[in-house]
């Protein structure tokens, strides 16, 4: 019976050579990012290399990576072809060439390495999803110019298997792990989120995030106020919202769905009697509030009025902290699926 | 044991595994809404209608005269109404809930068993139409008793902070609340139709049948205007539907006794 790794190693030994937000910081990485118009000429230059017969070039904020194959006889000499395309291609001086860290990965490491990369267990956020999409483009740029062979177009096609199998069989997916994400959570299990309108009280950077990450799920409007109404006016035109005067923004509770909450005033902003009334006036539309201010805006008290759902800074960091908790106990499944499918790729026991 | 029985037990037992199924998908978290949740009520569904096809031919009418009858009947209004209505208002997890409710009804009638029909004399069509519209209106209240317990339950996580596995499953409790106003307002009109079919069927105004209608049409009358009017907040409506619903379900032994 051949065997099925036969086919990857019979046109080529697969290494990846790359830098990531783990090995890296991000002013060296900004420097090593390849613009997308540069990539089909990258994919090229790597597949003309001496002893390289393919090429996928996968660049992201938070990573540069370069597969290959070659035939070369020793693995170091992949590497070190591949670095010094990268000191080449980015005109590196000597001292930031001998700076760069690297990871060299061959065969069945290499392998292992995309596939978690593609399930997002590489990620900064670990689960996340875009780098699925990211990968997917940088496959089929290589693909498109003629860069990828038997070897590259078998690994990142399994690749894409163990992406959905993570996605779908386990739930590495699940929860929030961020405070913005946790608010888009709840934002959307109080309301339908096309039909939302958010207001913010202050205009602080985590309350900026949590409205950003709103609107780019679809909320509808946004409302700013902030005690200085430049700066309101400013984050307002940012977001494509309206900038209210900080006298004003009580007389529009009752306009919004969601309200973040981030002044920084010593006492309570918000208080019972003011939310009750806004609930009259709403005709019980369920509110959500999100307190992110330390000290905190709004009164406790205002969670036990009918239709309200209050958090604030500590309920919203639980739920983000129980949700990487989640995911986290999820990775030994994520493991296991990339175990099962390295060795259906060939790489059994690798 | 005869085919009716047979096809009932079988339909049973579909929407119980729907139910255990469902319930240990949610129990580890990895509840997902696709078709194959849908298989065990598809195949419930498909075996109620069966059901009531032979038991129609073995009693002569629409068989809607015994307790059991009745309850089946409602059960399969009742998945009727889910399969309409779940998709339209993106309420998968509906079916969740629906599954248990049909379970128990229809173990009631199995316990309660079937009896063959006294007919007397020629059927009236009428009469077979106000009582088919009449079910399908407590159906239409049974789903919005189940809407209104999916409503207290994620409006309970929310003011609790317990965001997890259910939570992420459960529809918004805008959405719950709109679903429970128009599903009260679908079962009213229905209801509203077989009691206007009632007139035409010359019967007395005591009868207990017509009373029990009429008192079960001014109760849902009272609750959709309250949700309409949003006379009380969506939390207590939510109450009132799925307390509300007692009423329809006591009144059943009631006619059916009558």
């Amino acid at each position: 019976m051949p065997d099925p790794a036969d086919n990857i190693r019979a046109t080529g030994t697969l290494v990846c050579v790359g830098l990531n937000y783990k090995t890296t910081p991000v002013e060296v990485r900004e420097r090593l990012a390849f613009p997308e118009a540069v990539v089909p000429q990258a994919v090229k230059n790597i597949r003309e290399l001496p002893g390289f017969g393919e090429s996928v070039v996968l660049s992201t904020c938070n990573r540069v990576e370069l597969y290959a194959s070659h035939e070369l006889p020793e693995a170091p000499q992949s590497h070190d072809a591949l670095r010094d395309y990268l000191v080449r291609h980015f005109q590196l001086q000597p001292e930031h060439a001998e700076a760069m860290v690297l990871y060299q990965l061959d065969a069945a490491e290499a392998a292992r390495h995309l596939f978690r990369v593609v399930s997002g267990l590489d990620s900064m956020v670990l689960g996340e999803t875009e780098i699925f999409g990211q990968v997917k483009a940088a496959y089929k740029t290589a693909l498109d110019h003629g860069t990828t062979g038997k070897t590259l177009n078998k690994l990142f096609q399994q690749a894409f298997t163990v992406g959905k199998r993570v996605r779908n069989d386990t739930m590495i997916q699940r929860g929030s792990t961020s405070v913005g994400s946790v608010a888009v959570d709840l934002a959307e299990k109080v309301h339908d989120l096309k039909e939302c309108r958010v207001m913010l009280v202050g205009a602080g950077e985590m309350s900026r995030t949590c409205a950003q990450s709103l609107l780019s799920r679809g909320a509808k409007s946004i409302i700013v106020s902030n005690r200085s109404y430049d700066k309101a006016v400013e984050l307002a035109e940012e977001m494509k919202g309206r900038a209210m005067k900080f006298d004003e923004w009580e007389h529009a509770l009752h306009e919004v769905d969601v309200i973040i909450s981030s002044t920084s005033a010593p006492h309570f902003v918000i208080k019972p009697e003011q939310i009750e009334q806004t609930m009259r006036k709403r005709r019980w539309d369920p509110l959500l509030i999100i307190d992110i201010a330390v000290p905190r805006d709004v009164d406790p008290a205002v969670n036990a009025i009918e239709g309200v759902y209050l958090y604030d800074i500590d309920a919203l960091q639980a739920i983000a902290d129980d949700g990487r908790r989640e995911r986290e106990r999820q990775l030994v499944l994520c493991e296991r699926i990339i175990e099962e499918q390295l060795a259906k790729f060939g790489f059994v026991g690798a | 044991m005869p085919l009716t029985s047979i096809l009932l037990l079988a339909a049973t037992l579909a929407f119980a595994a729907a139910v255990v199924q469902a319930l240990r998908a949610l129990k580890s978290g990895r509840w997902k809404q696709g078709n194959v949740q849908l298989l065990p009520v598809a195949a419930g569904f498909a075996l109620q209608t069966a059901f009531l096809y032979y038991r129609g031919q073995e009693v002569g009418q629409c068989p809607m005269k015994s307790l059991a009858d009745i309850l089946v009947f409602i059960g399969w209004s009742v998945v009727l109404l889910y399969f309409l209505v779940g998709s339209g208002f993106r309420l998968s997890l509906l079916g969740v809930f629906t599954a248990p409710l049909v379970t128990i009804m229809q173990s009631i009638a199995l316990v309660q068993g079937f009896q063959p029909y006294a007919v007397k004399g020629k059927i009236n069509a009428l009469v077979e139409l106000h009582a088919a519209v009449a079910l399908i209106a407590y159906a239409a209240f049974a789903l919005a008793c189940i809407t209104g317990v999916m409503y207290l339950v994620q409006e309970r996580l929310l003011k609790l902070h317990r965001i997890g596995g259910l939570f992420y499953q459960l529809p918004p409790i805008q959405g719950l609340a709109k679903a429970i106003q128009r599903l009260v307002g679908l079962g009213l009109v229905l209801l509203s139709a077989a009691l206007g079919i009632s007139f035409a069927l010359h019967t007395p105004v005591s009868n207990p049948k017509l009373v029990f209608s009429w008192i079960v049409w001014a109760l849902y009358a009272v609750i959709s205007f309250l949700m309409w009017r949003h006379v009380t907040s969506p939390r207590r409506t939510a109450w009132l539907a799925v307390v509300g619903f007692v009423l329809p379900f006591i009144s059943l032994w009631i006619v059916t006794h009558a």
